[in-house]
């Protein structure tokens, strides 16, 4: 009986390999994609930090947030849609795996992406402007952490049954823009009303940008252990709304 | 147990019962072990939504479904890796080549590399897709994809097979090639659930079929018994010339019969007596001045059975004043 149970693990995880693979030669390794992510970046700190004399420290740590939050939760509400249209996806649900395996194997090729993504602004930091680091290991475990759970929290948009990238794109856009301002990444939270302050609490991407701070800068406004604890919590919140969605789903026939 | 997949009491409301729409409702049906099972319908009947409860996309709003024993709604599993499924769309990666999409779905089973690598190569030679393996499938043509996509649905020889409209839109060469492979696989053990509305397809392949229509099993048995219960259809198939001066509504006129349906040069006249019909139809022709060209007697087809149960008409030529059979299509008429 426990044989058996492990040959299931050991499956499952070949499995959401499988996934990862596949979505990285058939979605990611396109052109379209690895200028989205490579560059949109760049631009939101441009646009958002010229002339306001933000130095090299400052502007690594806000990259490094920007580009794991963007490429992340950026595929899930563009991939599974087109799977859908496609028909791909019912391939997948047919499979001999769990719905837990499938949404594990689309999480995590979209944190491949985000950590691959966040790689570019650190090495130009680090050997381009000679930014050194306070925080090695906040900086590593943050970048794990930030790039799944922002991929979750993609694929939660993504679960959505819809057949339309544009149904799906709308709205995820409408909700991930306010949380990018919202989160401190363009205003320290030490610098906002109580108000804005209590209000950034709800951005995900606000500990992400605080753990940032204290891998880049040596310091932030809140604990880092709480931050980084923050986010395996939102993993688990994500993928359990994208599983209950999908069983929405099946259930309601949409 | 001799079932491969029994359903009871089957149902599903696409949205909230209740206030959704009823898409199938309380279908029972058993398809056994080493069966081809047809399951026809005409458009919108639920043929694709029980097929997709059948094959976990769906889940039932009511009934339980027992596929070699398992209950599907609690032991999905064991069932999934016997199951192989082909959809109506050919669900293909089309950015990839036709061996990597083998390698994926090979790998999403858990074929063994060895085996993965032999049988892709079988089932590529066997489709015909082995010289082009390396291209990537959105350079395929339907035909091709739809050869790629059931390839991809018997990489880890399943025993249990959907298909769903295997051959509509493809070529008399592929779509042979496909109803070949269906009979292969069936000869090998493999059970068949067959989604079509291609109604000669069906009586081809199946050993029994189920017609299914506004979401409820309409009849159920092999063609041939089908046909048999039906003797009401039968039917004259005459071929006269000149063909200009022949008149349907003349044609349906004639004692006996009950609907004319013209078909390429020939009249389809059908009737309960063909044998009190033939004497009747060369006085006609005789009286009109027309030469019988060919001449046959035809027991009910299985496409006769479908319409008379799913209640389809296209196109009447009415028996003069008489009320039209409710089921049958009939085409025709003044000319």
């Amino acid at each position: 009986m426990r044989d058996r149970g492990v040959q299931r693990l050991r499956d499952e995880l070949a499995q959401a390999w499988a996934v990862v693979v596949k979505d990285v030669r058939v979605y990611y390794l396109t052109p379209p994609m690895i200028m989205f992510g490579l560059l949109l970046p760049f631009f939101l700190f441009f646009s958002f930090s010229i002339k306001r004399e933000v130095g090299p420290e400052v502007g690594l740590s806000r990259l490094l947030a920007l580009t794991t939050f963007f490429t992340a939760s950026s595929a899930g509400p563009v991939i599974i849609p087109l799977e859908r249209r496609n028909g791909t996806y019912d391939r997948l649900l047919a499979a001999p795996m769990s719905l837990a395996t499938l949404l594990l194997g689309k999480t995590l090729v979209g944190a491949f992406f985000a950590l691959i993504a966040s790689a570019v602004p650190l090495l130009v930091g680090i050997f381009g402007l000679h930014v050194s680091l306070a925080g090695i290991g906040w900086l590593l475990a943050g970048l794990v952490l930030a790039s799944l759970a922002f991929s979750a929290f993609g694929l939660v948009f993504g679960s959505f049954p819809a057949q339309s990238v544009g149904n799906i794109m709308m709205p995820s856009t409408l909700i991930r823009w306010p949380l990018l301002f919202l989160s401190g990444a363009f205003i320290p939270l030490e610098e906002m009303a109580p108000w804005a302050r209590l209000l950034a609490y709800a951005s995900p991407l606000t500990y992400t940008q605080d753990l940032m701070n204290h891998a880049v800068l040596g310091s932030g406004y809140l604990a880092p252990w709480l931050d980084l604890a923050l986010l395996p919590l939102l993993v688990a919140v994500c993928l359990a709304v994208a599983a209950r969605l999908h069983h929405r789903s099946r259930v309601l026939g949409y | 147990m001799t079932e491969a997949i029994k359903v009871e009491k089957l149902t599903k409301y696409y949205g909230r019962p209740g206030s959704g729409v009823l898409a199938v409702d309380h279908v029972d049906f058993q398809v056994q072990h080493g069966e081809v099972f047809g399951f026809l319908g005409p458009n919108g009947a639920g043929k694709t939504t029980t097929q997709r409860m059948l094959t976990t996309l769906l889940e039932p709003t009511e009934g339980t479904i027992r596929i070699h024993g398992h209950d599907l709604s609690r032991d999905a599993y064991p069932v999934k890796r016997q199951m192989g499924l082909v959809p109506e769309e050919s669900n293909v990666y089309t950015e990839l080549s036709a061996w990597d999409n083998l390698m994926f779905t090979g790998r999403l089973y858990r074929v063994s590399a060895d085996q993965r690598r032999l049988r892709a190569r079988e089932l590529l030679d066997t489709f015909g897709l082995w010289e082009t393996r390396s291209a990537k499938a959105e350079t395929f043509s339907k035909g091709m994809r739809r050869r790629l996509s059931i390839a991809m649905a018997i990489i880890h020889r399943p025993k249990l097979l959907f298909l769903d409209e295997p051959t509509p839109g493809l070529d008399a060469q592929s779509a042979r090639a496909i109803r070949d492979l269906i009979r292969q696989m069936n000869a090998e053990g493999t059970t068949v659930f067959l989604t079509t509305h291609q109604i000669e397809e069906a009586n081809q392949l199946c050993d029994r079929v189920a017609i299914i229509n506004h979401g409820q099993i309409a009849a159920i048995d092999t063609p041939e018994r089908l046909k048999a219960a039906f003797r009401r259809v039968q039917s004259v198939e005459v071929a006269l010339e000149p063909d200009g001066g022949v008149h349907g509504e003349s044609l349906a006129a004639l004692a006996g019969v009950t609907t004319a349906v013209k078909a390429g040069d020939k009249w389809r006249l059908y009737t309960e007596d063909p044998s009190a019909l033939l004497p009747r139809l060369l006085h006609y022709a005789e009286d009109k001045g027309l030469q019988v060209i060919s001449l046959n007697t035809l027991g009910p087809s299985l496409e006769d059975v479908f319409l008379e149960i799913t209640g389809q008409q296209v196109g009447v030529v009415r028996h003069g004043g008489q009320p039209e059979s409710p089921g049958r299509g009939h085409k025709g008429g003044g000319r």
